[in-house]
């Protein structure tokens, strides 16, 4: 094998690393993007929800026993994709009592449209959750094991009998599933009359509320399924990453640079800045040392908000 | 059919509305006039529910409406095409009328409101994909009509839907006011500056002047009216 096919394999590798880890990137972001595509909060506490969301995975297939039920590999993914309906319920009760009283059309007409209650309520929610979470599940990182995380496919060779790459199985299937949760929801958001009206909600809350759209109900449901879809992220990044109560704050980086990359308010463009971000994350690592992952993230941002700043996605129409 | 009596608004301090009152019989046309700043569209926010009045009562067949959530209000039969027509932007044009839809009587009549709307405004047939932040003016406007259309409302209320439109086109959109009222038997509730046309199109008017009405009457009365003629007819 020569130094070409070498350095060819390497790439192939690094490209199928950042694809995997930008799929799941993406569907973090996608949870962000809609709570703020349609109730123009920035909730600090995304990464957090995350977290528990990754520990509602685990104590489903642990201690609730999907792992032993279903066996590994099936359970990890069913824990996965039960958090999402957990964790909307998790999401619609903190709307509910906390959120919503620093959002919406109560505090349309505030100063700052009510900016600053909100960046205090969702770094609190933040804080609390992280520190509720290492109060409950101790600091000792755990994760989902399954013969899954320790295996891979071989795809290729490609070349004769050289240059293949492999595909760890957990984070395979993860991508797998990823896809089809992003999929569903944009199905959901572009074609379903529910969908539409969050969407409508987000566009002109006063006007959704003159065709009898109830905007807070709104808000409340794309809290609940923003929390869900990221933690549905979380739950399938559980299934190999280990972790512990302040994991939030790895991801919360990713998540908004993700989302101001694709654009903000643009639901389908978070998916692609998640994905953007991980193939730069990976693709990286070619070139530059490990270390400095995280600063090729940040100079391919900076570039974007240089050249397109309202991201790579983001539309421009004027408001009426 | 709508009530409005002795209705206060006030934003902070500042004085909007100061007991107003308004009757809407049903089946009327009924045009509100008046100068920049007289309240009108606080008057129509108030009926929709976007702003709450601090005294007085406003009733919608009978039912006290300042009871009634803002969001429940177009499911009674209201429809509010608002000022500066609001379309939703990121929307294309056949999503913001279901929107308009999304009354239940919108729902069960969509597939004869649509053809309906859309043979009012043929544009918007050929413009249906189309986002509707990119459209003209006028086009939106046509939209904000039609999305009103769709909920299948008894009332429609207007918000000065010559706002900004050339001449040409305001008078497209007045005859297609009076049809859509003669076709589908509607209240008609609007707002506007241009006091010739909407007294024109009318059965009765109202003159609001800082926050109060100062003169009401049927159309031939307040065309003919000494004040009205001087000051918002240029005669
Ligand atoms: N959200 C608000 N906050 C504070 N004051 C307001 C608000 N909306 C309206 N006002 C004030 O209330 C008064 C009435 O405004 P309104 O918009 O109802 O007038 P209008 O008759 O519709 O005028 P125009 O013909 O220019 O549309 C104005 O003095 C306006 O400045
Ligand atoms: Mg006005």
């Amino acid at each position: 094998m020569n130094d070409f096919l070498i350095n060819l394999e390497n790439v192939l590798q690094a490209l199928s690393a950042g694809l995997l880890l930008g799929g799941i990137y993406g569907l973090m972001c996608v949870g962000l993007g809609i709570i703020f595509g349609v109730m123009r909060v920035i909730n600090f506490g995304q990464g957090d929800l995350m977290m528990v969301g990754m520990y509602c995975a685990f104590y489903l297939f642990t201690t609730l026993g999907i792992g032993n039920f279903l066996g590994a590999e099936v359970g990890a993914i069913v824990a996965a994709l039960l958090t999402g309906p957990i964790m909307y319920v998790f999401g619609l009760l903190l709307h509910r009592f906390l959120v919503s009283r620093v959002t919406g059309v109560r505090v349309a007409g505030l100063e700052g449209e009510g900016h600053y209650a909100q960046l205090i309520l969702t770094l609190g929610m933040a804080l609390i959750l992280a520190n509720g979470g290492l109060l409950l599940f101790g600091s000792t990182p755990v994760s989902i094991k399954s013969s899954l995380s320790s295996s891979a496919w071989e795809v290729g060779p490609f070349v004769g009998e050289f240059v293949s790459i492999f595909v760890n199985k957990a984070r395979g299937i993860a991508l797998v599933v990823s896809l089809a949760v992003a999929a569903a929801l944009y199905f959901f958001i572009t074609r379903s009359r529910l969908g539409k009206s969050l969407r409508a909600a987000a566009d002109n809350p006063e006007a959704a509320i003159y065709m009898g759209i109830d905007v807070d109900k709104a808000h409340r449901m794309a809290f609940g399924i923003g929390t869900a879809v990221t933690a549905v992220a979380g739950g399938l990044v559980a299934s190999y990453y280990p972790f512990q109560p302040y994991v939030g704050l790895e991801f919360v980086i990713v998540m908004y640079a993700g989302v101001v990359l694709g654009g903000l308010g643009s639901i389908i463009g978070a998916f692609w800045g998640g994905m953007i971000i991980g193939l730069v994350q990976q693709l990286a690592t070619l070139v530059l040392p490990t270390q400095l992952q995280n600063t090729a993230v940040f100079v391919v941002f900076l570039l974007v908000v240089f050249l397109r700043p309202q991201g790579l996605f983001g539309v421009n129409v004027t408001r009426a | 059919m709508l009530e409005l009596d002795d209705v206060h608004v006030a934003y902070g301090g500042l004085k909007a509305l100061a007991g107003v009152s308004v009757k809407v019989g049903a089946g009327d046309f009924v045009s509100i006039i008046g100068p920049n700043g007289a309240g009108k569209t606080t008057l129509f926010k108030c009926i929709s529910g976007i702003v709450a009045p601090v005294q007085g009562t406003i009733r919608f067949d009978g039912q006290d409406l300042t009871k009634v959530p803002a969001a429940d209000r177009p499911h009674l039969g209201i429809a509010h095409v608002p000022e500066g027509r609001q379309v939703f932007p990121n929307l294309s044009v056949l999503e913001n009328l279901e929107m308009g839809a999304w009354t239940y009587a919108g729902r069960r009549d969509w597939t004869d409101n649509l053809e309906y709307i859309l043979g009012l405004f043929p544009v918007l047939a050929s413009r249906r994909d189309q986002l509707a932040g990119t459209l003209s003016g006028g086009e939106q406007q046509m939209v904000a009509i039609g999305r009103g259309l769709a909920s299948s409302p008894r009332l429609l209320m207007l918000d000065e839907p010559s706002m900004g439109l050339a001449p040409t086109i305001v008078d497209s959109i007045f005859e297609r006011i009076v049809e859509i009222r003669r076709d589908k038997k509607l209240t008609v509730l609007l707002v506007e500056q241009r006091a010739v046309e909407a007294l024109q199109s009318c059965d009765r008017g109202y003159v609001l002047e800082t926050g109060r009405v100062v003169l009401e009457g049927g159309h031939e009365e307040l065309l003919s009216d000494d004040r009205v003629r001087k000051a918002y007819l240029g005669i």
